[in-house]
């Protein structure tokens, strides 16, 4: 199968699940209790000024009809305007997206520095005490809540030794370093607290490559132990810790509200939590749809990246 | 293949290239330490080939690792000396040994689609060991990269280096993994069981070019095989290995003529040939021992028939010259014993009549079966960007099983037999409908199983039973032996309680294992006798077939015979009829009486072993019958290498399948016209070939005329 082929498939099977996506963003927003019109006016509206408010924004027409209508305006760029803050909801997730984008690319930066020479070196050093600490190191980074990590940094390296701000966002363009400063120390405690999941994935899958007979070949070549995990190994056995790190992006893109909210990051997770709180349909719509999208992409692109390192997927299936 | 001269010549100034002495190899246990390799002393001279042969523990395969200091923790080499061009390795630093391995011993490993690094591409393979022992820079390391993958037969090697090992076959792997042993022009190659992963016809292609590069460098090579065919071929001597210790070292032509250890011969008897007929193929009864639980007298002893009480008690005998020759055994006996006499049983009556007048108990009728190539609901379509504008949608299939038919009768054995991706399997699993198949009829006992429904099916699945090739899987590793075997005929309601306790018991006795055996758990027994509990457990429900697939392939050869001896017997006592899936012809000699050869799905040649394996031959079988190996160094055979590899059954070649690689192709009509399975001669034997059947009978019979004799129908009587 070639390339092409591939990215075909991959396309196509994204927009049947973006299908679904919508249609269960539309579902779950509409099952919601709450009258929006209600909401809006407040509870001294009277019967007449609701149904007029209600005929307004279409919510009285059927759902079918609601839906095409929400699909067509979402494939012209509309999604709506948000109840809320009356600015279009395409508007407020634009402006957000690139926060949240930064923490979450800083963050997994973070993760893969830490986490992949970790796992190797555990993995080189299996069952001996760099082997033993860096499981500890990993096990004590997974087992506290993100939040918790959040306020230990900000304690440790905010209040105590008084390198970073406690928290906030200046744009970057703006203020490079102001904004820099700012994001060491949310992107630390996320970082932190993906590398357990990373190192083990990455402990794992080492340890299984280096069992495998090529290694055992690449030494009777005469290769040194540092070419031998370097090159023969770690290009295997990274390819399962792909998916890994996708995932773990994804998570911290949208996944970690509670962080925004410790770290007063104005990203996608606060404006979602946001919109939850005061029942703003659309918003919450056009959230969900977002980060449903993140999680796709980031997922290709992990697909791609596993074509770049696994020959055998680039032309696989011919043989 | 005897020795090449030219480079022991070399050898008179400085002593044999490797002289190993007392080496020892233990691993470290729970149960305290197993010595893997025990006291082994050999020595090689330049340009000579040894063979190490043994069974699977026997321990060659540490031994040759630890010749190159690659024991892993918790293995450590615990004394000897490793001498090689007069220095002893065991002294040397882990980096002075970086720079000997690759470099002055090099190694072939077993397993071409594991022993190449999947994300490298083979050049670079290469080139990092020219690179890491040559004094050479990048593109000079390239072009001798090119040169060495030219020397082993790489075709357009200057195209290919660039790609990566899963875009070459099996043959083309152990290829590139043959160049990269000879990259460096090393003094020693160690080929660790280098053909056992191919097919015979590969193998045969393979052996060639070890022989030939060795000539040619003039390269002393350890062939580590348990293969004693391979041995018979390559070597100029032999060591034989047994629970860790040599056993017997001697010049090829004397271990073949004149084992002085009594496994040595058992070894060499218990191989079926494909030139003999047996009326039961000799066997080696039990075990090798456990090293961790080592007999207290010879280690052998437990399971020789020369055994005294002397060899039961004192101590296992060490490797001493035995004779004039240049033989050397660890046995008190060596002296005294003539083993130079096959202690095969004069053949009988060869196989018996098979009555076939009435109906066949099992039919195939042009089956098929397609499965689509590569995975998910989308995943045999492909698109074509060729002509450009849109692209064109097609569906591939791959044609596994492409138009089969046969037919089993009562009492009967047919084979079925071809190299691997030949679609042996499928056609057992399709007919047995465990696969659904694309197209085709098959009847048991008349009744239609391509139309029954599940229900039906599963209620004749009780007649039809089937022996996989690996007893650990099939097995239930949380279920006794007792439970395994009770159960299958609980749920088919042949006996319950008391009464299925009692069958068990003596089922588990008619297939050689003992009754207390019910209550043990698979992992408890070896697997010989695994594969003898996977036979009870089919004969459980009294079954009129047995689908057995490749059966023995995962057994060493002593107890290979054993397997096979035992449903011989079964077949005699119950009148079972096998269906038998095999990839070793020399198997399928010994226990059918009808074969059908098959090819990219399709079959090639159909009828009795006798017909099958003598003239006229179709032209893929007769190549096949030619590339095996056999076990008896004077014994040369023209054998037919076949050109390039098998073709990819997603794309199969117009015309006859075997066209693109027939050494006897007639021209177009080849390429155009797929032959039909015709009857030879008006007989029940079935060719498709174009060609005449004079054409076809050039060579003659691979079962010798004297032993033909003995089994004609004139004598058995």
């Amino acid at each position: 199968m070639s390339m092409y082929n591939y990215v075909f498939r991959r396309v196509g099977f994204m927009a049947v699940t973006l299908f679904f996506v919508t249609l269960i963003a539309f579902a779950v927003t509409n099952i919601l209790p709450g009258d929006v019109a209600l909401l809006i006016l407040g509870p001294n509206a009277t019967e007449q000024s609701l149904e007029a408010l209600q005929t307004q924004l279409g919510l009285n027409r059927p759902l079918y009809v609601q839906y095409i209508d929400w699909v067509v305006g979402l494939l012209q760029g509309n999604m709506g305007e948000s109840l809320r803050f009356g600015e279009p909801v395409a508007q407020l997730i634009a402006e957000r997206l690139p926060r949240s984008m930064m923490l979450a690319v800083a963050a997994t930066l973070v993760a893969v520095v830490l986490s992949v020479p970790l796992g190797v070196y555990a993995a080189v050093n299996q069952n001996e005490a760099p082997d033993v600490s860096a499981s500890m190191f990993a096990f004590v980074g997974i087992s506290m809540p993100i939040f918790l990590w959040g306020l230990v940094f900000i304690l440790v390296f905010a209040v105590w030794l008084n390198l970073f701000p406690t928290g906030g966002y200046v744009s970057p363009s703006e203020d490079l370093v102001g904004s820099l400063t700012r994001l060491v120390l949310p992107a630390g405690a996320m970082g932190f607290a993906l590398t357990a999941y990373i190192m083990r994935m990455t402990r794992s899958s080492m340890l299984e490559v280096l069992s495998e007979e090529y290694i055992n070949l690449a030494r009777a070549k005469g290769m040194s132990q540092r070419v031998i995990v370097l090159r023969h190994a770690l290009k295997n056995a990274i390819i399962p810790v792909i998916t890994v790190i996708a995932f773990q992006f994804s998570y911290a893109f949208g996944g970690v509200v509670v962080l925004e909210e410790v770290f007063f990051w104005p990203g996608i997770g606060r404006l979602t939590l946001t919109a939850i709180q005061s029942r703003d349909i659309p918003l919450i719509q056009g959230c969900i749809l977002v980060v449903a999208l993140i999680y796709m992409f980031s997922n290709f692109a992990a697909d791609l990246l596993y074509a770049y390192f696994d020959p055998r997927i680039r032309y696989g299936g011919d043989d | 293949m005897s020795a090449p001269t030219t480079a022991t010549d070399r050898e008179a100034d400085d002593g044999p290239l490797l002289d190993v002495r007392g080496l020892r190899t233990e691993f470290r246990t729970d149960a305290g330490p197993i010595v893997a390799s025990n006291e082994v002393s050999f020595s090689l001279d330049r340009g000579e080939t040894m063979g190490l042969v043994g069974e699977s523990g026997a321990g060659k395969s540490v031994t040759a690792r630890s010749l190159m200091r690659l024991i892993d923790s918790p293995g450590e080499i615990t004394g000897g000396q490793v001498v090689f061009n007069g220095e002893d390795l065991l002294q040397k630093t882990e980096a002075e040994m970086r720079d000997i391995r690759g470099n002055r011993i090099a190694m072939i490993p077993q397993d071409p689609m594991s022993s190449l690094n999947p994300v490298m591409t083979v050049g670079e393979q290469i080139t990092e060991t020219i690179r890491r022992h040559q004094d050479v820079s990048k593109s000079e390391a390239r072009q001798l990269a090119i040169e060495s993958m030219d020397d082993v037969g790489i075709p357009d090697a200057e195209e290919r280096i660039d790609d990566y090992p899963h875009e070459f076959s099996g043959g083309m792997r152990q290829r590139v993994l043959v160049a990269i042993g000879f990259s460096c022009e090393p003094d020693l190659i160690i080929a660790d069981e280098p053909t056992t992963a191919l097919d015979v016809t590969t193998q045969a292609k393979i052996l060639d070019l070890l022989n030939e590069m060795q000539e040619r460098e003039g390269t002393a090579v350890l062939m580590i095989t348990h293969n004693l065919g391979v041995v018979a071929q390559t070597c100029d001597h032999v060591g034989v290995m047994y629970a860790g210790n040599l056993v017997e070292t001697a010049e090829l032509g004397d271990l073949f003529d004149r084992p002085r250890h009594p496994y040595t011969r058992a070894l060499i008897d218990s191989i079926p040939e494909v030139d003999t007929d047996y009326d039961e193929l000799p066997t080696l009864d039990g075990a090798m021992p456990d090293l961790g639980n080592l007999p207290s007298g010879c280690n052998f002893a437990p399971r020789c028939p020369h055994a005294t009480e002397a060899c039961r008690t004192g101590g296992d005998p060490s490797l001493d010259s035995v004779g004039d020759d240049s033989s050397r055994a660890a046995c008190l006996h060596a002296a005294d014993l003539d083993l130079s006499e096959s202690t095969v049983p004069e053949s009988g009556a060869g196989r018996r009549d098979i009555d076939r007048s009435g109906e066949p108990l099992f039919e195939v009728r042009n089956l098929k079966k397609y499965f689509n190539a590569g995975e998910g609901v989308f995943g045999n379509v492909h698109l074509s960007w060729e002509g450009g504008g849109l692209p064109t949608v097609e569906r591939r299939h791959v044609k596994a099983v492409d138009d089969v038919s046969f037919d089993v009768y009562p009492g009967e054995t047919v084979g079925l037999v071809g190299e691997s991706g030949c679609g042996k399997s499928t056609v057992a699993r399709t007919a047995l409908r465990l696969l659904e198949p694309t197209d085709g009829e098959v009847y048991f006992e008349g009744q239609p199983l391509h139309e029954l429904g599940s229900s039906e099916i599963r209620s004749l699945r009780r007649e039809m039973q089937m022996i996989f090739q690996d007893p650990q899987s099939s097995l239930n590793p949380r279920k006794t032996v007792g439970q395994i075997v009770g159960r299958a005929m609980e749920k088919h309601g042949i006996a319950t309680g008391e009464e299925k306790r009692e069958r068990v018991g003596d089922l588990l006795e008619r297939v050689g294992l003992s009754r207390a055996a019910a209550s043990k758990y698979p992992h408890e027994f070896s697997g010989g006798q695994q594969q003898r509990v996977a036979i009870a457990h089919a004969l459980a429900v009294e079954p009129k077939l047995i689908v057995c697939d490749e059966p023995v392939s995962a057994l060493d050869v002593s107890v290979q015979a054993q397997i096979l001896n035992l449903l011989n017997e079964i077949q005699e006592d119950e009148n079972i009829s096998f269906l038998f899936i095999s990839h070793n012809i020399g198997v399928i000699r010994h226990i059918c009486d009808r074969v059908a050869v098959m090819y990219l799905g399709k079959i090639a040649e159909f009828g009795s072993i006798e017909q099958v394996f003598s003239p006229p031959f179709h032209p893929y079988t007769e190549s096949l019958l030619s590339a095996v190996p056999h076990a008896n160094p004077d014994r040369e055979t023209d054998r037919i290498l076949l050109e390039g590899s098998v073709p990819s059954p997603i794309n199969p070649p117009s015309g006859c399948p075997f066209q693109t690689r027939c050494p006897k192709k007639i021209g177009d009509v080849c390429e155009q016209e797929l032959p039909e399975l015709e009857s030879v001669g008006g007989a029940d034997h079935y060719i498709s070939c174009h060609l005449s059947e004079e054409e076809m009978s050039q060579r003659d019979s691979f079962i010798t005329p004297s032993k033909r004799a003995e089994t004609s129908p004139a004598d058995s009587d």
